[in-house]
């Protein structure tokens, strides 16, 4: 495998080259086949068959129709649709600021020398790495109605009107946004306080011998240095809250009635419920093309500040 | 050369990759069993947590030295959508076994199964429970072996600590009383009169059958009576609330078994469970069965319930020797082979009753067998391609009513208007 050294003739060095860069594209090519192939087998080709099946009818056992947008008329028609996309909104909504600010404060708080500090990072980091399962069942019992802990406390400082949380349509997603936002802050505050040890200790320096306040280094540091962290989590956060499923599953199923229901556990009923694999589809599309444009939108702004 | 060696190695490690997935994917070798054994394969769900399919098995197997029969086992929760894949690719498991009445005219009606009514004459058509719901156009795709039905279970010690000694022919008004009467607290522990678990089919599916009311109609004014004792007990503080039910997934089974209820409205199912609960010394209920309340008291019993039935694969890998095995399964050695281990057989004749009721641990007082004996078992949703959207539609409907947000009239509106609208395309 020795390579050519400077020879005069140009062609030759190409054709060496050309025949050398193929030769290690080649090899490249081929380390990357094994896991490529699984990629193609278990994701591309079902997401793209998922694409086209949006503008099909097809049930297991007939072979699938054409039906054009007869998919996508049905979903705008229909009322359970509308109520899955505004509670996935209502949800994302919730979960987005919420988590942030939880996580940038903890994060704060947590970001100094002292002993024991470690300890109190994990304790807020352990949610995360908890069965999700687990912590739904748990928080379900803590939001009991008559003898969950949290309407006893809330008994106790002397509220009477308590809520019924996961069994009220109106306090349900409450209910569902309070436990993931208690699941997810431990990971975004690992992603804050990365960021915030990152931030060199001579701008804050510089700030104090300017005379500026705690709340203006914050403010004028803090903030402006965390951006692309910022940024970062609330892409994470906002892909995230648009595929929720399994914690509203095992807390609520959706319910009660449809309060909790949401676009992808809908995809879920209508496919793997029911059978209506084309009509699932469409939706799975719809919810793409949402998350799609909304992440697009969040570069696009991203961008605009950094110029 | 070092690369060239690498590259090739890469190479044959994704042609193997590859490869194996084919081997994985291929359908199952020729049917040869052990030393020669004809091989029959036969789908069930939860093979170890469900006792009735070995009964089966190892009954059949005794029966017949030269069949070696292979369970193909399948998640519980995912075996419709397991066997309607299986089916849409051609697999050739001999036998299926139809988990509800909605998925067999599926199958049935896409002629995915053979028809068997020679199994089902010769078992004898009056003595199968549940039969009707698989008859289609005079033709029999399946034949049931085992026929779940609803009845009351109740605590003897609760009750007879209360003065009641025999739970007969209630109404449902007199349930009520019953159930306000029997609920105690004592120690800061309640002790419920009766529970209803959240499942709509508890209010909807017993309303259907005892008004002969149709849920996929898009009309509900028949629930109105059994929403309204519902509600009524959990007012009265009867029956633990759905609320609590539902948010911490109660289970019917420890209510039950830890003496939190004196009454409970269930499927047979649960008999096994009890027998089992009491063999392992988890419990030690004193329980009874007495058939479901009624509308009125006249000596005549209405329940709903679901049966259970084998059919044979259009592309079975051994036709014959499948039937063979169905009308063994459905007929009365079956049967008593099932009833050993307190599942309820479709087939119902005295000689199976009393296998039944040899069982070591059933209450064997009279009452209990007349709960056996139902005049009526209504289906408990109809058989049609919409008894899935349906459902999902009345399930929801349900939780809102039960939780008091929604009037049972409002309630019952909405969920004609959404079924007409999402299902019957009205």
């Amino acid at each position: 495998m020795a390579t050519k050294t400077i020879t005069p003739a140009p062609a030759v060095i190409s054709r060496g080259n050309r025949k050398q860069a193929r030769h290690n594209t080649l090899i490249g090519w081929t380390f990357i086949l094994p896991n490529f192939l699984g990629f193609l087998a278990f994701t591309l080709i079902p997401v793209l068959a998922a694409f086209a099946l949006s503008f099909m009818e097809w049930t297991s056992f007939t072979a699938p129709r054409w039906v054009g947008l007869e998919n996508f008329q049905r979903m705008f028609q229909s009322d359970t649709f509308w109520v899955a996309l505004r509670n996935t909104v209502a949800y994302a909504l919730g979960h987005v600021p919420l988590t942030m600010a939880l996580a940038l404060v903890l994060a704060m708080l947590l970001n100094r020398k002292l002993k024991g500090i470690g300890f109190f990072r994990v304790a807020i980091f352990f949610p995360y790495i908890t069965s999700l399962v687990a912590v739904a069942v748990v928080w379900n019992m803590l939001f009991s109605p008559d003898n969950g802990p949290i309407n006893q406390f809330l008994n106790a400082i002397g509220i009477a009107e308590t809520p019924g949380w996961t069994s009220s349509s109106d306090w349900a997603m409450p209910a569902v946004i309070i436990t993931s936002v208690w699941r997810d802050m431990g990971y975004y505050m690992v992603l804050y306080l990365a960021g915030l040890q990152a931030i060199p200790s001579e701008l804050y320096e510089a700030a104090e011998v300017d005379g500026a306040s705690a709340w203006q280094r914050f403010w004028n540091v803090t903030i402006p240095s965390l951006r692309p962290t910022t940024f970062f989590v609330v892409v994470m956060l906002t892909v995230s809250s648009f595929k929720v499923f399994d914690l509203i599953v095992v807390m609520t199923n959706g319910g009660p009635g449809r309060s909790t229901t949401v676009l992808s556990q809908l995809i879920y009923q209508e496919g793997i419920g029911e059978g209506k694999f084309g009509y699932s589809s469409a939706i799975s599309l719809v919810l793409f093309l949402i998350v799609l444009t909304v992440t697009v939108l969040q570069f696009k702004i991203q961008q605009r500040r950094e110029r | 050369m070092k690369r060239t060696t690498l590259a090739a190695i890469a190479l044959a490690v994704t042609a193997g990759l590859g490869l194996t997935g084919c081997a994985g994917a291929a359908g199952p070798a020729e049917p040869q069993g052990q030393e020669g054994k004809t091989r029959l394969t036969v789908s069930v769900w939860n093979y170890e947590g469900t006792p009735e399919f070995k009964a089966l098995f190892d009954g059949y197997e005794a029966a017949n030295p030269d069949i070696d029969i292979e369970p193909v086992d399948i998640l519980a929760d995912d075996y419709s959508q397991k066997v309607t894949t299986m089916l849409a690719g051609g697999d050739t498991t001999d036998v299926l076994t139809m988990k509800n009445v909605t998925e067999y005219a599926r199958y049935a009606n896409n002629g995915q199964l053979q028809e068997i009514n020679g199994v089902v004459d010769s078992v004898g058509k009056e003595d199968l429970a549940g039969l009707d719901a698989f008859d289609i156009g005079g033709k029999y795709y399946a034949a049931p072996y085992r026929q779940d039905f609803w009845l009351l279970y109740y605590n003897k010690e609760l009750l007879k600590a209360a003065g009641v000694e025999n739970p007969a022919d209630l109404t449902w008004d007199e349930y009520s009383e019953l159930a306000k009467k029997l609920t105690t607290t004592a120690d800061g522990k309640t002790v419920y009169g009766t529970y209803h678990h959240i499942w709509r089919s508890v209010v909807q599916a017993i309303a259907a059958a005892q008004n002969n009311g149709d849920q996929i109609s898009g009309e509900y004014s028949f629930f109105e009576d059994q929403y309204a004792t519902a509600l009524e007990l959990q007012k009265s503080g009867a029956t633990l609330d759905f609320s609590t039910a539902k948010s911490q997934k109660m289970s019917y089974r420890t209510m039950f078994e830890t003496g939190q209820t004196a009454m409970m409205p269930m499927g047979t199912w649960y008999i096994a469970g009890v027998l089992q609960a009491k063999k392992d010394g988890k419990t030690n209920v004193d329980w009874g069965l007495a058939p479901l309340p009624q509308k009125e008291s006249n000596g005549k019993v209405s329940t709903f319930g679901s049966p259970t039935a084998f059919a044979v694969n259009k592309n079975a890998a051994n036709s014959e020797e499948a039937r063979k095995f169905i009308e063994w399964a459905a007929g009365e050695e079956g049967a008593k082979a099932i009833s050993k281990i307190g599942v309820v057989p479709a087939l119902q004749n005295d000689a199976v009753t009393e296998t039944y009721f040899q069982l070591e641990g059933l209450p064997s007082d009279e009452l209990s067998k007349k709960a056996f004996t139902p005049d009526e078992t209504a289906l408990e949703m109809p058989v049609s391609d919409k008894s899935a959207a349906t459902d999902k539609i009345l399930s929801q409907e349900h939780d809102l009513i039960m939780v008091g947000e929604r009037s049972v009239s409002d309630g019952i509106t909405e969920m004609g208007k959404r079924v007409k609208s999402e299902v019957l395309g009205q």
